[in-house]
């Protein structure tokens, strides 16, 4: 391919986004799970 | 030991930040020689070396007993992220012949790396836990192969976002992101067998197999989908990052480790909670399985 | 010890011969149904009867694998076998032996299949047959291990090929490559790369996998 690839902002903003959300969530997710984790042990004592 | 192993872990990820970035960052802005000496390829190799050295220890120094260190672990790789991508979007220059989308790579090139530690690790997890059967690896493997399989999944995602402005489809068969999809997959197969087996010693002999079968296949799949391809396209890799653009690279590259060891260590702690309670039988149940025993 | 556990399942496998038939009938239906998932163009069709052979074959291999442990895990015969002193790398060889074998004849037998409903025939039915032993190899060794697996916990169908088919690929692209360029030509003579590639994938999986088969069924 020749030439410059134009419009890309679009694209890089997605693309950042989808990393910053994915990164995020997933944190979220294993704070939640461990949070649950840590309680349902402190319980069994 | 444990304490000692993590300050040294936290040194060497340091001498990496500053001979990896700071240096780099004092010659384009501040035009002050930072190097002490130390030739850019020596550099480089430092921050490379220190910066897995750093994840190896940090992964084998971790005895699950604490919370705030792997949390201050993620708060400073969300803070590299942060700079990083600050450079990436707004200080660096767009590319020659990439425009605008030059700037995914700064987050593109960095998740690559990571996932692949990410496999790495959880190999090198399931060959300790064959040879030792001490479950904190088993605890360990887990995680890696979760933060693998999302760091992955992150991948993929980005790559598509990079191939429809440039090639004008969402997935043009490059051999390192078709590599990935499949790893993807052997992986998640490996989380789905880990959801399906109830007994912990089980569970954990057969997800160390699977790993090293699943990660001994990954280079034999690059090359060979990378042979299946070259008949067609000769295409650029999206990969190449000249000086100018490393600033936003590392900084990245460096959030990305933290944020990654951090995830893994917090993970591991989910595991090895939910093993400590299924490797200590309560009193009562003692008799009923003996007498499944027999 | 090998020889032992090889007629065995040999001997096993000649027993419950119908279900050979019933995989081929399968494995047959699924080449049709390929055929009108792509519509009724000859050219395309026979542009990717390898593909579509070797898909066939895989899915097919699925249901065989899975049997060969059906056996063991009716009468926990799987215990049985590892209390006897015999070596479960003995065990897991003639297993594997065993399925691959079935899985050439199913290859074979899947051809003249292809060679009607495609119209993919060839003269090089040697190379043909040594692509099937080859690429069927890379299947079985794996497959057998994953197997062994996936017969012992719930949701066993669905474990296997999922576990299965993502580590092949290299072998399946390979299967397919090779076989494609028997059917349609050679003129660059492409085969020998991806001839290699499966013997390089066969041998390190027949090995890999016999390494690893007595940590699975270890207790």
């Amino acid at each position: 391919m020749n030439g410059v690839v134009t419009g890309g902002w679009n694209f890089v903003v997605a693309a950042y986004s989808v990393t910053g959300l994915v990164l995020l969530i997933y944190g979220v997710t294993i704070i939640t799970r461990l949070r649950d984790e840590i309680s349902r042990a402190a319980k069994e004592r | 030991m444990k304490r000692n192993l993590f300050w040294l872990a936290i040194a060497l990820l340091a001498a990496a930040v500053y001979f990896g970035l700071l240096v780099t960052i004092g010659d384009q802005y501040l035009h002050a020689d930072l190097s002490l000496g130390l030739p850019v390829v020596a550099r480089t190799l430092v921050a490379f070396l220190g910066g897995l050295a750093a994840v190896v220890i940090l992964l084998i120094a971790d005895d699950f007993s604490n919370l705030s260190r792997p949390k201050a672990l993620g708060i400073a790789g969300v803070v590299f992220l942060l700079i990083g991508s600050y450079f990436g979007l707004f200080v660096a220059p767009p590319e020659q012949f990439m425009g605008e989308t030059q700037r995914i790579m700064y987050v593109h090139v960095p998740t690559a790396w990571f996932a692949l530690v990410a496999m790495t690790l959880a190999f090198a997890a399931a060959v300790v836990f064959l040879f030792g059967g001490n479950h904190e690896w088993d605890a360990r493997l887990e995680a890696s192969i979760e933060v693998g399989v999302v760091l992955a999944f992150l991948l993929c995602c980005q790559g598509a976002i990079w191939a429809k402005p440039t090639w004008g489809v969402w997935w043009d068969w490059d051999p390192r992101l078709t590599t990935t999809a499949v790893l993807l997959f052997a992986f998640l197969g490996i989380l789905a067998l880990r959801k399906f087996v109830d007994d912990p010693h089980r569970r954990a002999m057969w997800s160390a197999v699977a790993t090293i079968i699943a990660y001994v296949d990954v280079p034999i799949v690059y090359f060979s989908v990378k042979w299946w391809n070259s008949l067609h396209q000769q295409q650029s890799s999206p990969n190449t990052v000249s000086k100018p653009f490393w600033i936003p690279l590392r900084a990245n590259a460096f959030g990305i480790l933290l944020l990654m060891m951090a995830f893994i260590m917090l993970r591991s702690r989910i595991t090895a909670l939910r093993l400590k309670h299924e490797l200590a039988p309560p009193p009562a149940l003692d008799e009923a399985e003996l007498g499944e025993a027999v | 010890m090998l020889i032992a556990a090889l007629r065995k399942e040999l001997l096993l496998q000649w027993r419950s011969r119908a279900q050979f038939m019933a995989v081929f009938v399968f494995g047959a239906a699924a080449l049709l149904l390929f055929s009108f998932a792509v519509g009724p163009v000859a050219e395309m069709l026979r542009q990717f009867s390898a593909g579509f052979l070797w898909l066939g074959l895989l899915l097919s291999s699925t249901l065989t694998l899975a049997e060969s442990f059906h056996a063991e895990m009716e009468n926990r015969a799987l215990e049985g076998l590892l209390l006897l002193p015999a070596n479960p790398r003995a065990l897991y060889y003639g297993k594997a032996i065993a399925n691959w074998l079935q899985l050439i004849l199913l290859g074979i037998a899947l051809v003249p299949v292809m060679v009607i409903l495609y119209d993919a025939g060839t003269t090089r039915v040697g190379s043909l047959i040594i692509v099937i032993a080859l690429g069927t190899a890379g299947l079985s060794a794996p497959g057998t291990l994953y197997a062994a697996m996936t017969a012992q916990v719930r949701s066993k169908q669905t474990l296997l090929p999922l576990l299965l088919f993502p580590l092949i690929v290299p072998a399946l692209l390979a299967s397919v490559k090779a076989t494609s360029l028997i059917i349609l030509g050679d003129p660059m003579n492409q085969s020998s790369a991806w001839i290699i590639l499966l013997v390089a994938f066969d041998a390190i999986y027949w090995s890999l996998c016999g390494l690893l088969f007595g940590r699975v069924v270890e207790e």
